[in-house]
């Protein structure tokens, strides 16, 4: 209990105070001064205070206070709510965050007898902040060696806050934000599998457009299922999702502009586009700078080698499959790289591209493939259409269309 | 002669546990006794020269096999059925202590027995006794519930038959009429007079009238006489189950069955206790009743010679009350020489004194319950349903139908049923023609009021059995809620505690007071007592059902190859059945009960909790339930975390030593008596590893360890090598579901730290999900999950590249890493060859041209054993060019012979035509392991 000694008179003050600013706010619909008074994890020195009053305060006292104003104290959210702040200060998260969530359960229920969306904004708030709570509650809960399982409660109270605002009127405009907020529980949680009710819910409504949402809230959704896509190698919608997010979200917010980056530069490399360095070096994601490098060069080495470097950080975020998969893109860069030299030498035979030179090349780059191996790959680059010809077993040569032998993928992913 | 084989036969089958009882009733078989049951008991059929008619076992226990002794306990039954007619000597002595060990244990459930016996007997003292005890069931049928009897005629002999050998057995010795009745009539002279106002003394009354009777008729008499002893071990548990309303408490209830056949435990003590305090007219006749017994027997000399000893032990025990340090099990003297009684007495007496201490831990075992239940429950079946008279398929349906009964009353009631069922099909001629594999199962008769109405009259009972045994413990159970007083009122009003507490009392060592014991009314008594029964069969009766779906025929001993034919094939009908009673209505209503029974013993516990502290697994078992109650209790309340509760001190502690057992999954707290420990796991997990016989079998009896270890919550090396031997059993056979429950098990169990084959199992993971799963989130997940060393080591390195070749499409190396897979990965990537293989073609028909040699399509594709750089044997290569070809063809691959040496394939043709055939084997539900003819053949046809 941090802070100096509070009278008894203070403390009486403080809270009547806050209840008196909480009822009027509520009375008087005004959503700007109703945020600060939930805003649990703001650490704004007015809560903190408070929470120093109530924690020298008699509970019965506090509950007396509450009770004895008008009804517009709304005892069913502030006495846990209190208790919330209490457990708060004292770093006491997971009894935190049964008040809170408490509280916010009644919240809620109000906010469902509210004709109009004015509380939305506060209603952001009370949905922002158990979420926080949540994760911070669950960590408390880790280092005691418990189950977390506080952020899993708070993703079933934003589902049921999604039910709320999901419907026909004015509170609809709120639903992105607790999708997006959902999000962030389920991609934390890796319970991605859920995001697909509330994706369906908010792209197949046909009274409410899309367009019509905050901005904000718009690049999350964006950006949240741009991720999704990824996972689903779907890269062609990957890539409008997170270009997306990219055209709108705020220029200033670069940690931003790197999140939607880290994703959408694999999409746009399995996609046959490669950035240029300088963009990879400003937001700092020069861990592709060597895919991207491999790439350009034919260079498998390189890029097994980058992969290798980096496992762990894409493993993570999850790109690592969409990278390893330009291998062949990689191949393809070699053959042509052989060709455009054999084209040099004797444009005539230029076309025909033997094997045990594929196999020379690959041997230079350390990689150690008999010629079994690179058949295969050879014929698995003509089957995925990154290069036109055929492979002759016979003789051991690959040959080439005489026109566009290969294809750029331009946008168009790799066959598969 | 042949009679009696006869019954031994069907005797023996009574170890059987019920469903494979039934069976092996129904069908005839003769579950002979094992070859090693012979030599644990020693036993052999003799045939004495007086009666020659009838058959006489000697049982020899020796010290050496007092390990047995459990089992021995468990058989004794059995044992003394053995001995027909001219045995009876013995029997019935052996009947008449039993009387005296339930008399002097306290406990007036006994009384209560012989009371209302006692007021009946001297109608019938004249009558054939067969009649009698006819009648006299028929007036027991009123106390005893209706869902004890229903089975058949049999059982219910065995009922009233069990209560009225107990009472009369004293002067049972039909071979010597004339001076053993005048023996008997010694008795009431002597003792009984002080004692007349007291049902004891009116036991012994009638005990003497039916003593006559009994001489007058001996065959008939046995043929009834036979079943008696089970129920007359029931009545032990009768007299001392104190908690009928949890079937934990059959434990507690076997527990003190035990006592007063060893009676260096409650036995002397009660002698100690009761004799200093008893009044001099009481004295001798504690003491006069053994001392006819030992009249009797010289008397009888000639006929004891071939009386069981067992029985003669016990009479023993009685003889010497005083310093009977006796164990009643174990008889090192070999009756055949014992010709001189008190010769051969006094030699028991030093053997087992020193031969008792050592037993006693063996009491932690526990199984008797089951033998009692299972006969009670299976002689009536036995008597209507002769042997090899009923079709395969009529045993099915029994068992089926038995296998839906979740405790006795259900057994019985069925068993009711089912008996008219089948007096109705051989009435109507169809007993043959129907189909009993079709047809439907009855639904299961409701038991309930006669339930609680047990439940409300016993509980009292097993309060104050339960106080006069720990009443130190009692303050200690914090668990809790005392509702005692309540269930105590519900009692009829003249039958007060203090009457009860008189008893207890004495049992107890506190004063003995023959005021109460004369002021009490039989009335109450024969209230009690009517209620105990039930409760009794339901206790007893629950684990052996358990058991019976655990075991095979060979019951006591441990399942060898014995048990495994009926084993195998009742599998499949056990599950057949199982699926039968998946939502019926019936289920719901036995969930009902159920539940509710749970609620009584809410109100129960205050009796149940802390019962003994001898009796470690009762008492762990009461505290375990209580703490579900609890934590129901927390659950509603949300007052305490369940973590308080201390799980480690409730967690069960198995006691059951069979190696074998049949996986059924638990719908109730488990049973520590149905419940392997540690060491015997072991065992059984060797005898899996070990075993010869079928996927289905192993998967069983892994799943039952695997449940044991779970239920003793014992997570250590052992559990990880189950659990890894399951998976590894699981990926031979493909049986991925299987498989994943163990590897999702392992994956906890090696993150708690537990050693094992963590990279072995690491590496099948990563190609399960790389290879089955296709999804890329547990793909990745999976991946960086790997322990950090992980990837030096060749089984997870295999997996890593089978995944690279996997997603790249690099179908040589997939069938490169697929020859080279390490333990046991080729199986599991042997579930995806063919979608490799498919898509290879179909990569190397769009880019070869013109054609391909099959040849090398097939060392490509791994269809040759050898790999692509060994020295050609050209048998094999011949074999697998073949081979390939043919799946080629399956798959719609055009192919050219045009050149008789060289297959070829059409790369351009085959482009449009290939496409990937139904599998052969595809079934519609999708999962072949499940297809109808297996179904079929594994079913006993």
């Amino acid at each position: 209990m941090a802070g100096s000694y509070i009278s008894m008179g203070e403390a009486h003050h403080r809270i009547t105070e806050y209840l008196n600013r909480f009822s009027d706010a509520v009375s008087y619909q005004d959503v700007t001064s109703l945020k600060p008074l939930l805003s649990l994890s703001s650490n704004s020195p007015y809560l903190l205070s408070l929470a120093d009053a109530l924690n020298i305060f008699q509970e019965d006292s506090t509950n007396k206070l509450i009770r004895q104003g008008h009804n517009n104290n709304y005892p069913d959210i502030v006495t846990p709510l209190f208790r919330s702040f209490q457990n708060f200060r004292i770093a006491h998260l997971v009894d935190s965050y049964l008040a809170f969530e408490k509280a916010a359960n009644s919240f809620i229920q109000e906010f469902r007898n509210w004709e109009s969306a004015w509380a939305l904004e506060a209603l952001f708030v009370v949905v922002y902040e158990i979420r926080v709570l949540a994760e911070r509650a669950d960590r408390e809960l880790v280092s005691h060696g418990k189950t977390p399982d506080k952020l899993k409660a708070a993703g079933s109270y934003l589902m049921k806050v999604f039910g709320v605002l999901a419907g026909k009127g004015p509170k609809r405009v709120g639903a992105l934000y607790v999708t997006c907020q959902l999000f962030k529980i389920y991609f934390k949680l890796g319970t991605v599998h859920l995001c697909r009710s509330v994706i369906r819910s908010i792209e197949t409504a046909r009274i409410f457009d899309f367009e019509e949402f905050p901005v904000r809230d718009k690049v999350t959704y964006m950006y949240y299922t741009g991720r999704l896509e990824v996972f689903n190698e779907n890269f062609p919608a990957a890539d409008q999702k997170l270009s997306y997010a990219l055209m709108h979200c705020n220029p200033r917010r670069e940690a931003n502009i790197r999140m939607i980056l880290k994703y959408l530069i694999p999409v746009k490399l399995s996609i046959g586009i490669l950035p240029e360095n300088s963009l990879l070096v400003k937001y700092n994601l020069i861990e592709y700078s060597d895919v991207v490098l491999a790439l350009r060069r034919g260079d498998l080495r390189l890029l097994r080698n980058a992969l290798q470097k980096h496992e762990d950080r894409f493993l993570r975020s999850g790109v690592y499959l969409v990278l390893e998969k330009l291998e062949l893109q990689v191949y393809q860069r070699l053959v042509k790289k052989i060709h455009i030299i054999q084209k040099q030498k004797d444009p005539t035979k230029a076309h025909q591209v033997k094997l045990e030179v594929i196999v020379k090349a690959l041997k230079w780059l350390d990689m150690d493939m008999d010629v079994d191996e690179v058949e295969c790959i050879m014929a698995i680059l003509i089957h995925k259409n990154l290069m036109k010809g055929y492979f002759a077993h016979k003789s051991k040569v690959v040959v080439l269309s005489k026109q566009d032998p290969f294809p750029k993928l331009n946008g168009k992913p790799v066959n598969s | 002669m042949l009679k009696s084989k006869e019954r031994q036969v069907r005797l023996g089958s009574r170890l059987l546990p019920v469903p494979t009882c039934t069976l092996l009733l129904l069908s005839g078989r003769n579950p002979k006794f094992e070859e090693k049951d012979k030599v644990d008991f020693s036993a052999r059929f003799l045939n004495p020269p007086i009666l020659c008619d009838m058959q006489v076992i000697t049982v020899v226990i020796n010290n050496h096999h007092r390990k047995l002794i459990k089992r021995i306990r468990n058989r004794k039954e059995d044992i003394k059925l053995q001995t027909p007619g001219g045995a009876g000597a013995g029997y019935n002595n052996a009947a008449g202590s039993y009387v005296n060990q339930n008399w002097q244990q306290g406990s007036y459930v006994n009384y209560g027995n012989n009371n209302q016996y006692a007021s009946y007997a001297p109608e019938a003292t004249a009558a054939a006794p067969t009649q009698q005890y006819q009648q006299s069931y028929n007036q027991w049928a009123d106390y005893y519930s209706q869902t004890e009897v229903s089975c058949a005629p049999g059982t219910e002999n065995v009922v009233s038959t069990g209560t009225a050998n107990a009472v009369h057995s004293v002067p049972g010795v039909p071979g010597v009429p004339g001076g053993y009745v005048a023996s008997n009539t010694q008795q009431p002279a002597t003792f009984a007079a002080p004692w007349r106002p007291d049902s004891s003394s009116s036991d012994v009354i009638t005990s003497v009238q039916h003593g006559a009777a009994i001489s007058n008729v001996q065959d008939g008499y046995w043929k009834h006489g036979t079943p008696t002893f089970q129920t007359q071990s029931v009545g032990h548990v009768q007299s001392n189950v104190r908690t009928p309303l949890d079937s934990n408490h059959t434990y507690a209830g076997y527990q003190e069955q035990h006592k007063p056949v060893h009676p260096q435990g409650g036995y002397q003590e009660q002698h100690k206790t009761v004799h200093p305090q008893v009044s001099g007219a009481q004295y001798p006749a504690t003491h006069q009743l053994p001392y006819n017994y030992y009249t009797s027997l010289q008397t009888v000399s000639p006929t004891v010679q071939q009386t069981v000893p067992q029985s003669v032990q016990q009479t023993a025990s009685q003889n010497i009350p005083f310093d009977s340090r006796v164990s009643k099990m174990q008889i090192p003297t070999n009756p055949r020489i014992a010709t001189n009684l008190v010769l051969g007495l006094s030699k028991i007496d030093k053997d087992n004194s020193v031969s008792g201490a050592a037993v006693r831990p063996l009491y932690v075992s526990v199984a008797p319950p089951k033998t009692n239940s299972e006969v009670t429950s299976h002689v009536g079946a036995d008597s209507i349903l002769k042997p090899g008279m009923f079709p395969n398929s009529l045993r099915g349906y029994v068992e089926r139908a038995l296998s839906r009964c979740k405790d006795d009353k259900q057994m019985a009631a069925c068993q009711e049923v089912m008996k008219e069922v089948i007096t109705k099909a051989t009435a109507d001629g169809t007993l043959y023609t129907r189909n009993w594999d079709m047809e439907p199962l009855f639904p299961i008769p409701s038991a309930d009021r006669v339930n609680n109405e047990a439940l409300q009259s016993s509980t009292p009972v097993s309060s104050l059995t339960n106080n006069r045994r720990s009443p130190s413990r009692r303050s200690k159970s914090r668990w809790e809620p005392l509702s005692v007083d309540k269930l105590v009122d519900k009692q009829p009003p003249h039958t007060p505690d203090t009457k009860y507490s008189g008893w207890f009392n004495q049992s107890e060592g506190g004063k003995f007071s023959a005021g109460r014991v004369v002021k009490e009314n039989n009335w109450g008594h024969l209230k009690f007592t009517s209620s105990d029964p039930k409760v009794t069969n339901k206790v007893a009766q629950r684990p052996a059902k358990r058991q019976c779906l655990g075991d095979g025929p060979s019951g006591g001993d441990n399942g060898g190859g014995a048990s495994s034919d009926s084993d195998e094939q009742s599998l499949t009908a056990y599950y057949a059945g199982a699926v039968a009673l998946a939502d019926t209505p019936e289920e719901k209503k036995r969930r009902e009960s159920r539940s509710k029974r749970f609620e009584k013993a809410r109100g129960n516990r205050s009796a149940n909790s802390y019962s003994r502290p001898k009796t470690v697994g009762a008492g762990l078992y009461t505290k375990r339930t209580n703490a579900l109650v609890l934590k129901k209790d927390f659950e509603e309340g949300n007052s305490r975390a369940v973590e308080d509760i201390d799980w480690d001190s409730l967690t069960v502690k198995g006691t059951c030593q069979e190696v074998e057992k049949r996986y059924l999954r638990l719908t109730s707290a488990p049973d520590p008596a149905t419940v392997r420990p540690e060491e015997v796991l072991e065992k059984a997990l060797l005898m899996v590893q070990g075993s010869q016989k079928n996927y289905l079998h192993k998967c069983d009896q892994l799943k039952s360890i695997r449940q044991d270890l779970t239920v003793q919550r014992i997570r250590n090396e052992l559990t990880v090598k189950v659990y890894e031997t399951h998976a590894r059993l699981a990926i031979e056979v493909g049986d991925l579901s299987e498989y994943n429950q163990c590897q999702s098990q392992l994956q906890v169990l090696y993150a708690e730290g537990n050693k094992g084959c963590i990279m072995e199992f690491s590496a099948y993971n990563l190609l399960c999900v790389i290879l089955h799963s296709n999804n890329n989130r547990d793909l990745l997940s999976a991946m960086s999950k790997l322990p950090v060393d992980a990837r030096k080591d060749e089984a997870v390195k295999h997996a890593l590249a089978v995944r690279a070749a996997v997603t790249s499409g690099n179908y040589v190396l997939f069938f490169r890493l697929y020859k080279e897979a390490p333990n046991l990965g080729t199986c599991l990537m042997d579930l995806y060859v063919e979608k490799m293989r498919y898509a290879a073609v179909k990569c190397m028909s769009r880019s070869y041209r013109p054609t391909l040699p099959v040849a090398y399509i097939a060392q490509v594709l791994g269809f040759s054993s050898v790999s692509s750089t060994a020295e050609p044997s050209d048998e094999k290569d011949i074999d697998a060019i073949e081979e390939c070809a043919e799946w080629l063809k399956a798959h719609g691959a055009c192919l050219i012979t045009d050149n008789p040496d060289e297959v070829l394939l059409d790369s351009k043709a085959s482009t449009s035509s290939l496409f990937m055939p139904e599998p052969e084997d595809a079934v519609a539900h999708g999962d072949a392991t499940l297809a109808v003819n297996d179904f079929l053949t594994r079913v006993p046809s």
